[in-house]
């Protein structure tokens, strides 16, 4: 037996996330099982507190307590390619830079009105084109990870798995045009 | 050790053997046994039985890993399969993986596999349209192939046989080029599919939207119930096998009612060598099976046997089906066997957006799609520079769309109160294809798959007549839209490969003469009257029409005339 498949027969699942027990976790690497990316525990960090900045808690819970940055990093290490891998790992390390040179520390050292400020900025496309690149990356699968969760699909916009109907001419009202 | 012998060669004897469990051995299965005959039905793959092995049947989209996306591993090892629309993170179980099961494209042909009990009936389009003799008559008027030896005066009480069994949604049109079935309540068109409709008689007057008809059950009958099948549920995730046997496939519907007669045996994990074919009696008596599990060769024993086991791999069996009588294949003493292969060519698309009816949009799903376009060039007489014509779909939707340009509080509020978007409407084409000699199929010389047959080497391609279709369908659409006062018009032609139109057909074809021909009027092979081909190989002309119902009426005629002619003494 291999390491990995010991290791995968130790997965503990979290919201329907795998998180590995810290016993056969790697000193300071990610808390989820990576066949492609090397992603340390700081890393992983910066991640939560950029996603909870796209989707904070409010009176439902944020991108970090649902797991949306694992959840990215999961779909990345598994459905997009080496490039893009890359191009997220170098954007990472670039939007902390950004950071850095803007507020004069690390992203996760930053206030909450820093934090604002920067994605905010990256959000309108105020940054280098890496960070934007890596920043599309995370807050588009941060929002397929909300849209697509439990929680959402469950009891804030709720999924019909069984509808048993269809109606053709179904009346919607003007207030839920898109204008 | 003789005794033993004759006891175990006794056990191995069935009256009739069916190669293939998917549409068309499904209902081979379902009448044989009805008409109480014994018979083996042979399956490659592993068995999946209806509710029992429809592993992801119920999952909710938060339940599959990647939401439904499929690994850049897999589809960097399965290229071919990836490129199915169906083949996703939630029925990827019920697909042939490529490097699995491999074969020789001697041009590119995305042959779409589904080596399971029920085949590819669990993950089928489900489109139902009846042939005409506009379309029977085609080869003949336009001088391709060979003559149909049948008209559809043959096959519609079978049409209408198989129907009320199935189970096929659709409305009476009274159009002559779509004969009208034994409907179920059609699933309607929404407004906008409606008024393209309309749009469509005003403009034209000789096309026609109507909805499209389905193998579901919108209202199910008596006979459906007694099959243990319930309504529809629209859920649409048909792919993953349905609970309620919603719609029609072998798993629910004919294999278990086969089963009930007690006639049925079911074998998986075997793969059919070939035929047998015996010099003195001059007749086919049975069938070489290799276990995929042990690789042990038995042979089975039979009266008759009806080869469904996919258009393509009908043609590998008898291709490898040979004897000093029949030393190119089974019943190919013409060597057209494997020849005139053809297809339903799907490359071109369009869309566009429609800004009007927004008082309406649509709740809940629906499981026919939308609308069908019957095939309107060359009808009646030809028009264009090219032979035949397309059918399409045609479907309108509106979205529930979110303003995603945001982030923090703002985003998240967005992302739950999503707003419908202006409509959306699409067609695709599927367009007929003419067969040619030089499509064909035949044994590789020298590779084997892992059961020691030669793959099937495939040659296929597009030809000039399909290039000017291509450009008639996105010439004529686009004309269509914009009359219907349609925006953003976006054309495409995808130069997808033949095969992920998963509608193959041919290279047994039916015919009168058997100098030109493989299979008679009654899906005989005319050399070897006890083996029948009913599935797609049969094919002599491919129409426009998806062909799974066409095969289902073909397979329960031939079995019934089969049955007819045992009890004569003539088989």
């Amino acid at each position: 037996m291999d390491r990995r498949s010991v290791v995968k027969g130790l997965l503990l699942f979290a919201g329907g996330m795998a998180v590995l027990p810290s016993c056969v976790l790697e000193e300071g690497k990610a808390s989820i099982q990576l066949d492609h990316l090397d992603v340390s525990a700081e890393q992983e960090e910066l991640l939560a507190e950029i996603a909870e900045i796209i989707l904070p808690a409010t009176d439902t819970p944020g991108a970090k307590a649902m797991g949306l940055h694992l959840f990215t990093l999961k779909m990345l290490d598994d459905c997009y390619g080496a490039e893009e891998q890359q191009a997220f790992m170098t954007g990472m390390a670039a939007f902390d830079e950004l950071a850095k040179e803007q507020a004069g520390k690390r992203f996760i050292k930053c206030s909450p009105e820093q934090r604002q400020t920067l994605v905010s900025a990256v959000n309108d496309g105020q940054a280098p084109e890496e960070v934007l690149t890596f920043y599309r990356i995370l807050k588009g699968e941060t929002i397929k990870g909300y849209l697509n969760s439990e929680l959402v699909m469950t009891t804030l916009r709720v999924y019909e798995l069984v509808p048993g109907r269809y109606e053709a001419f179904y009346p919607v009202t003007a207030e839920a045009q898109i204008s | 050790m003789a005794n033993l012998n004759i006891e175990s060669a006794k056990e191995r004897t069935f009256d009739a053997i069916v190669i293939g469990s998917g549409i068309s051995g499904g209902w081979a299965a379902k009448e044989l046994t009805e008409k109480g005959l014994k018979t083996l039905v042979l399956e490659r793959g592993r068995d999946v039985k209806h509710n029992h092995d429809y592993p992801t049947t119920n999952k909710m989209p938060y339940e599959f890993e990647h939401r439904g996306q499929v690994p850049l591993e897999i589809r960097e090892k399965e290229p071919v399969v990836s490129r199915c629309y169906a083949f996703r993170e939630d029925a990827m179980h019920f697909f042939v993986k490529d490097s699995e099961h491999p074969y020789v494209q001697e041009k590119p042909f995305d042959w779409i596999r589904g080596y399971q009990v029920g085949g590819k009936s669990l993950l089928w389009a489900r489109q139902t349209q009846r042939w005409s003799d506009l379309d029977f008559e085609g080869p003949a008027r336009d001088g391709f192939a060979v003559d149909w030896p049948i008209r559809y005066k043959d096959l519609a009480p079978w049409y209408s046989y198989v129907e009320k069994f199935a189970g096929i949604s659709g409305n009476s049109d009274g159009l002559a080029e779509l004969p009208d079935g034994e409907f179920l309540p059609p699933y309607p068109l929404n407004s906008v599919e409606d008024y393209f409709r309309q749009q469509l008689k005003t403009h034209y007057g000789n096309r026609h939207v109507i909805s499209a008809r389905c193998a579901h059950l919108s209202k199910p009958n008596q006979i459906h119930l007694d099959q243990g099948r319930a309504q529809c549920q629209n859920r649409t995730l048909c792919q993953r096998g349905c609970p309620f046997g919603g719609y029609f496939s072998s798993n629910s519907s004919t294999l278990p009612w086969a089963e009930r007669t007690g006639n049925l045996t079911l074998r998986p994990f075997s793969v059919v060598e070939s035929v047998i074919y015996d010099e003195k009696a001059g007749k086919a008596t049975g069938v070489r099976v290799v276990d995929t599990n042990t690789k042990e060769v038995t042979e089975y024993y039979a009266r008759i046997i009806f080869v469904n086991a996919s258009a393509l791999h009908t043609n590998h069996i008898l291709l490898n089906s040979t004897s000093s009588r029949f030393p190119n294949g089974l019943g190919n003493d013409n060597g057209l066997l494997g020849k005139y292969v053809a297809f339903h060519n799907y490359r071109a698309r369009i869309s566009a957006e429609y800004d009007g009816l927004l008082q309406y949009a649509t709740d809940g799903r629906n499981p026919a799609g939308g609308g069908y376009l019957p095939r309107f060039r060359n009808l009646h007489k030809q028009e264009t520079d090219f032979l035949r014509g397309y059918a399409a779909g045609f479907g309108a939707n509106r979205y529930q769309v979110e303003d995603r340009s945001g982030f923090g509080t703002d985003l998240k509020e967005q992302l739950l109160n999503p707003t419908w978007s202006n409509w959306r409407v699409g067609s695709h084409m599927m367009g007929e294809t003419i067969p040619k000699a030089e499509s064909q199929v035949s044994l590789s010389k020298d590779q084997k798959d892992a059961w020691g047959m030669p793959l099937l080497s495939i040659n296929i391609g597009y030809d000039d007549n399909d290039e000017k279709m291509v450009a008639d369908y996105l010439e004529q659409m686009t004309e269509m839209f914009t009359k219907a006062g349609f925006t953003n018009i976006r054309t495409t032609d995808s130069k997808q490969a033949p095969g992920l139109d998963i509608h193959e057909m041919g290279g047994v074809r039916m015919g009168h003469d058997p100098k030109t021909s493989l299979l008679n009027k009654y899906n005989q092979l005319h050399a070897c009257k006890n083996v029948f081909v009913t599935d797609g190989a049969c094919m002599t002309s491919t129409s426009t029409q998806n062909p799974s119902l066409t095969y289902m009426a073909l397979t329960a005629r031939a079995a019934d005339y089969a049955v007819s002619e045992m009890k004569k003494g003539n088989l």
